[in-house]
């Protein structure tokens, strides 16, 4: 057990981290040269003022006409987002591990929070599988890419809450949740994750249109 | 639920479509592809979330509730998609649905713009989807004979040269019973305001150039309407997806300007 979690948490660790860092990159690169080559009148509208005013605008819970006309869906995603990001940068189990690695440390929440935040990333994943099978909307339009990437999200943190609880054998659980924490950050670059990567251009795009072209703000 | 459940008889997609093959509609998918779409498209099409959250936005969504098939992202999803994922390799008869729900059933309006929280532009790919039709033949007859139109005369509604001097003039005319100073400058160098209209409005609508001649007058501006083709700011051809013609009478209308 000692020898795959020392796998897990070593080579592993490296390549999940390595193909999510560089396979970004290489996408975000590769889309732009693409955009160069295609899409030159687009980029003419590119404006940062008009980008950025979107995307503020967007990042306010209940400012655009999107979040206003589906306020469950608001309140969950920001939960969720939130609660996403946060919990495994700051919980303290995570950066000792980056202390015991790198001799970094920074702040840490509490774990009874982490806990508590790691259950509404939990609870949001069970509203979003919901929503896609009981509104006929969202039904129709949901694809297998789509369960994919809601499983692929749900893992690390259901493995690391029942980790953290030692609910099932502790051994097991922890290199499940570790691998299963490094299958997400690989699969941002490739599967419907790379929103991650892509989310704040196509807004910015849409911003810079609005903004430029037909002088009308797009919240 | 779906285009192929509410498919209805338009003579010009009809004959458009019964010109093709899979092959056909294969290469032209593929060369569109590799030509004019880009990054746009695809960061659109892998980004799309499928929250859903766009149905609120679309007046065709909203008029039909209790058909999903109508939302944003139903519909990118019934036409893009389908030519993304099969490569383009459809059969006529599918070709059909997803042309009549191009021109149909979005009209590029890019309300849902505003109410996706990722910022898919569901016009735009739909106008990609019309390029698509529009190369291959495949459009409804009525706006097409508006097309022509621009092609043959730059306006959208068969209205001839003399024709629109005419109607302007005759316009003026009727104006000054109840304005007497009242003009309508034509091709006037250095005016303040270039006034320009729509075809339907001499074709069908001649009162509105008078009311504008008289809103104009009323104000004391100094303003003037062009007297040759250019005169028509209006473009049906961005519509049906011949973008050649686009590029040519936003061209002649700026000229004109
Ligand atoms: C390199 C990858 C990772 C390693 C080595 C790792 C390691 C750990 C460890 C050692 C714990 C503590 C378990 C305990 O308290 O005994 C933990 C908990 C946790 N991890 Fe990770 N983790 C990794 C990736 C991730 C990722 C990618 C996420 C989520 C996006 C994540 C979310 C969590 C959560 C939410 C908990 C705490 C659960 C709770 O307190 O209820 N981890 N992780
Ligand atoms: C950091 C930038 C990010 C931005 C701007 C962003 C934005 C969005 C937006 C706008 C949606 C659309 C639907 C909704 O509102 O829920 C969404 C959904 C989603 N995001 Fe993110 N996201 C980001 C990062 C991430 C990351 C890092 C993950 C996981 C690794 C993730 C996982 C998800 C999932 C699973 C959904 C789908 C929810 C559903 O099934 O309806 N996001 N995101
Ligand atoms: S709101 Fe945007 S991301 Fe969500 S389904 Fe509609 S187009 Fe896709
Ligand atoms: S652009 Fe098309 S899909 Fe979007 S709101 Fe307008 S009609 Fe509906």
């Amino acid at each position: 057990m000692n020898a795959a979690y020392q796998f897990v948490t070593g080579p592993l660790a490296w390549a999940a981290w390595g193909i999510f860092l560089l396979g970004s990159a290489w996408r975000l690169v590769a889309m732009y040269r693409l955009a160069r080559k295609k899409d030159a009148s687009a980029i003419a509208y590119m404006s940062w003022g008009y980008s950025l005013r979107s995307i503020v605008n967007w990042l306010i819970p209940f400012n655009a006409l999107g979040w206003r006309k589906n306020p469950a869906m608001t309140i969950a995603t920001f939960a969720f987002h939130v609660c996403l990001i946060a919990t495994p940068v700051f919980l303290v189990a995570h950066v000792m591990l980056w202390d015991q690695a790198f001799g970094v440390r920074y702040a840490t929440i509490p774990d009874a929070a982490a806990d508590g935040m790691t259950m509404l990333v939990i609870a949001a994943c069970l509203f979003f599988a919901g929503r896609r099978l009981a509104m006929p909307d969202v039904r129709a339009i949901t694809t297998p890419k789509d369960w994919f990437a809601l499983a692929i999200v749900l893992a690390p943190f259901l493995t690391g809450f029942l980790a953290y609880h030692q609910a099932i054998d502790y051994d097991t659980m922890i290199v499940l949740h570790v691998v299963t924490g490094e299958i997400m950050l690989a699969a941002i670059p490739f599967t419907r994750l790379s929103h991650m990567v892509f989310a704040v251009f196509t807004r910015a795009y849409m911003g810079s249109e609005f903004g430029g072209v037909r002088h009308a703000r797009d919240w | 639920m779906g285009i192929q459940d509410r498919l209805i008889e338009d003579v010009g997609l009809r004959r458009g479509v019964s010109r093709l093959t899979p092959e056909k509609i294969e290469t032209v998918v593929r060369s569109v592809m590799a030509s004019e779409a880009g990054a746009r498209l695809k960061a659109y099409s892998e980004t799309c979330m499928r929250c859903g959250m766009c149905a609120k936005g679309c007046h065709f969504a909203l008029s039909h509730p209790d058909d999903p098939s109508y939302t944003p992202a139903a519909k990118v999803a019934q036409t893009m998609g389908v030519l993304l994922k099969t490569g383009g390799r459809v059969d006529p008869g599918t070709f059909y649905g997803i042309a009549q729900l191009a021109y149909t059933e979005c009209n590029l309006c890019k309300r849902c713009v505003h109410y996706c929280p990722i910022g898919i532009d569901t016009g735009f790919i739909m106008s990609m989807v019309r390029r698509i039709c529009h190369k291959l033949g495949v459009t409804p007859q009525y706006i097409q004979d508006t097309a022509h139109s621009h092609s043959t005369t730059f306006n959208q509604m068969w209205v001839k040269d003399d024709e629109w001097i005419d109607t302007l003039q005759w316009q003026e005319d009727e104006a000054r019973d109840e304005f007497p100073g009242l003009r309508i400058p034509l091709d006037k160098e250095g005016a303040e305001i270039y006034y320009s209209v729509i075809a339907p409005e001499p074709k069908f609508r001649t009162q509105l150039i008078y009311q504008a001649a008289a809103i104009f007058n009323a104000a004391g501006v100094d303003w003037t309407m062009p007297s040759q083709p250019g005169w028509d700011n209006s473009d049906m051809c961005m519509f049906t997806g011949d973008f050649e013609m686009m590029g040519r009478l936003k061209r002649r209308h700026f000229e004109s300007a």
